[in-house]
């Protein structure tokens, strides 16, 4: 074998050798086609590094306008929390603020908000995943459905209460996205429980089944 | 049996299925790298890759699928290019086992966004299927 063209006898070095080549042309064309996108007329090309979309937590929201509106408004008292209730999560669900963006909760203020049934609740996931459990309550409109069609999400009504959003990720970055397709259309206070299904269902917290409830 | 496999012909069809396999793979994902690198982070191998490091690997994997393909089918260094093949195959496989242990579920993004299936039992099956397809390609060619 000492031609570079090796119809398939290659072997040992050779052979090693051929991969590599493989796998270094591929990798020089990729990192060459993103070079060029990212720095043409329409920057479509991705970033070299990572970063996970984050969003601000309630407790960073409600940490700032405490901060801001300290001796202009009174702080709320704290309430406290019910004894019976394993996670002592206190009782009251009106302290979500409209700050025009998404908020990020957590699994407390998640299930406080769905015991207390004071949140509006979609499930992104896909019909079969939300038919096998969902957190109570949810209305399915999975994500690759409605972000294709805002009228059903437009048509969404929460009746005035905050809209908790959840997925089966682990960041759930499609509720996030679904989070700020809802800002977008006007809805108001939209959260998104980015510990989604996975941590729901660890956490063994009611769950209902069955695949009633399609969203309108 | 094993003579059967290192038969020519039988070597030859699986390098072209294994081509034409990886082209699919490959020129979708191209097309749309961001939909790949969201496929990528959906796996979420934080441990093992670090999610800093998944847009490199959303850059790059397609158009490694893309020479080895192109390799597989020219018969052009067609053990190489069936070498790669596998051993991407079986870190697919592996990525997809994984997820699968931990409960995850959503669009592979495999082929590119093309309406694929979530990741489940038969996304497995095709994934060994593949790879045993990378096996027999990768034989040694006697003569």
């Amino acid at each position: 074998m000492d031609r570079w063209w090796s119809d398939g006898t290659e072997r040992g070095g050779v052979l090693w050798g051929g991969v590599i080549a493989i796998v270094a042309t591929g990798a020089l064309l990729g990192v060459f086609q993103n070079a060029l996108v990212r720095t043409g007329d329409k920057d479509d090309g991705l970033a070299w590094k990572y970063e996970p979309p984050k969003l601000q937590t309630l407790e960073e929201i409600q940490a700032q306008a405490a901060a801001a509106g300290a001796g202009s408004a009174p702080t709320p008292a704290p309430v406290a929390a019910d004894p019976n209730d394993p996670l002592g999560i206190p009782v009251g669900v009106s302290d979500i603020p409209d700050v025009g963006r998404p908020i990020e909760i957590t699994v407390t203020k998640a299930r406080e908000l769905v015991d207390a049934k004071g949140a509006a609740i979609i499930d992104a996931r896909e019909p079969a995943d939300y038919a096998a459990g969902h957190i109570p309550g949810a209305v399915n409109l999975p994500f690759d459905e409605v972000i294709t069609d805002p009228a059903r999400l437009e048509a969404f009504d929460p009746q005035g209460k905050p809209i908790l959003v959840y997925c089966g990720g682990v960041t759930c970055e499609l509720s996030m996205k679904l989070g700020h397709e809802l800002v977008r259309l006007g809805k108001k206070r939209v959260l998104v429980y980015t510990g989604g299904w996975p941590e729901w269902n660890d956490m063994k917290f009611p769950v209902e089944t069955g695949a009633p409830g399609q969203g309108a | 049996m094993l003579e059967f496999f290192r038969h020519p012909t039988v070597r030859r069809v699986a390098q072209l299925g294994a081509g034409v396999i990886f082209l699919a793979a490959a020129l979708p994902k191209i097309a749309d790298l961001e939909a790949f690198a969201v496929s990528i982070h959906n796996f979420h191998m934080d441990p093992v890759v670090p999610m800093a490091l998944t847009n490199v690997l959303a850059v790059t994997i397609p158009w490694i699928e893309l020479v080895a393909g192109l390799a597989l089918l020219a018969n052009v260094r067609p053990r190489a290019g069936a070498v790669v093949y596998t051993a991407l195959m079986a870190l697919f496989t592996v990525a997809v086992i994984a997820a699968l242990a931990r409960g995850l579920s959503f669009d592979c993004g495999c082929f590119g966004k093309s309406g694929a299936a979530n990741l489940g039992a038969q996304k497995l099956l095709e994934n060994l299927g593949m790879l045993a397809l990378g096996v027999v390609a990768s034989l040694e060619r006697r003569g």
